[in-house]
Parts: structure tokens; sequence; C-alpha cells
């Protein structure tokens, strides 16, 4: 069985202002995301962190709060199963 | 709520990327992809759209309704298409991939004109042509990675 919650740590500067490099995020695993919401999630391999901006179909397109951000513009959307859970705060 | 987030702060934590725009690696072909076919789709609605009866204003609004949606949405999509294609191309295709298809600019090149080709006309056949010149950078794409 899978802990509901789960705890990561942000790396990197593109979701500056809202999270800063080192930050520690308290990840609810599972839940619904929408529109607004931080998500983690695996994109290629790797664990990263993003707002989600829409949704299209089963996709979600995800950007950061940074303007130099390397997100769906780049990589395309992120499919439900990819994500990992909804950031429920920064610590 | 102290001694909990005192807790959680010790507590080891997985590294989640928030990349900057540097050179990560991470690309994908998708993008440009489900461009072209948004363009294709709502190309093909706007040819297969039957003319309102002269004089029925509310057929006739319609109508002039779809039209002007599903002309802003090719043309936004269109542009999204440019946009991937030339990410990939100013940020993934590097000079190996060049020595490998000597044509690669040309190819981007006439992939982005046919995206404005695309926005300025409403035709399946031009659009349909970009779906294909899509395709065939989306199978060079994934060539490099093999």
């Amino acid at each position: 069985m899978h802990f509901p919650f789960a705890l990561y740590r942000v790396e990197g500067h593109s979701m500056e202002p809202t999270l800063r490099p080192n930050q520690r995020l308290l990840v609810k695993r599972g839940s619904k995301a929408r529109p607004g919401d931080l998500i983690v999630f695996k994109k290629n391999a790797k664990t990263c962190v993003k707002r989600i901006t829409e949704q299209r179909g089963d996709q979600f397109m995800v950007c950061g709060d940074h303007p130099e951000s390397t997100d769906s513009r780049h990589y395309g959307g992120v499919h439900g199963e990819q994500i990992l859970g909804r950031v429920l705060c920064g610590l | 709520m102290n001694f909990l987030r005192h807790l959680l702060e010790k507590l080891p934590a997985r590294p989640a990327h928030a990349h900057c725009d540097v050179p990560c690696g991470v690309y994908e072909p998708d993008s440009m992809t489900w461009a072209a076919e948004t363009c294709f789709k709502l190309t093909e609605k706007l040819e297969g759209l039957e003319l309102p009866e002269a004089g029925n204003k509310h057929d006739v609004l319609d109508f002039h309704n779809i039209v002007a949606r599903a002309v802003a949405v090719k043309e936004e999509y269109a542009q999204i298409c440019k946009a991937q294609v030339l990410i990939l191309w100013t940020d993934y295709f590097k000079p190996e991939h060049l020595d490998r298809w000597p044509d690669l600019h040309d190819k981007v090149w006439k992939i982005t004109k046919q995206c404005s080709t695309v926005k300025r006309t409403v035709s399946v056949a031009e659009a349909k042509k970009l779906q294909e010149m899509v395709a065939e950078l989306a199978d060079i794409f994934r060539e490099t990675k093999k």
C-alpha cells in the first residue's frame, strides 16, 4: 500500500518565485489535478514540478512560474498517468 | 504544527526538477504533431460546412460563429506547430544530425512556410501536406534517439 503523501525537494529555478530551489514539498499522491495546480510528474525518466496551465483531452499542459522555464512549450503535454501527485504546500 | 514541520524537514525527500531554460535534453515531437493534426481537423470542418439559408438570421450567425472560431483556432495551432518545429530546430538538432540529414535546414524552412500556408488558406490538401511534413520531421527526431 502506498502512503498517500510524499516529500520532494525542488531542484532548479523554473518555479520561482512560488518555489525556491531546495524547498521541500508535501505532495498528495494520486489526487485529481486541475489547471492552476502545482504537480509533480514523470517526463522522460525525470521527476519534475510545474504548474498546470490547461487540459487538452487526456493531456495536461504544464509551465514554470519563472519566465525562463523548460516545460510543455518544449516537451509537450503530460498524461494523467505521468502525474505522481499534487503539491499541497511548500515547507 | 511546528513539530510536524520540523519532522517533515528531517525526512528524506526525492528531487523534483524545476528546469530552467538550459539544454536539458527534454524534447519530443508530439507537440508539433498534435498541432498539425488540429489544423487538419479544423480545415476539414471548415471545408465540410454547409452554407446557411439566406435570410435565416440565426443560421447565418451560427455559420459565421463556427467559421470565426475554427479559423481562430486553426491560426493559433498553425503558430504553435511553427513554434514547436523551431524549438526542435534551434534547441535540439545538432551538427551531427545535419551530417546525417543534410537537408534538415531546408525541411524545417519548408515546414514553417507550410504552417503559414495553412494559416492563409482553407485547404485540406495543404493541411494534409503539413501533417506529412511534420510526420517526416518527427521520424527524423525519433531516428536520432536510436
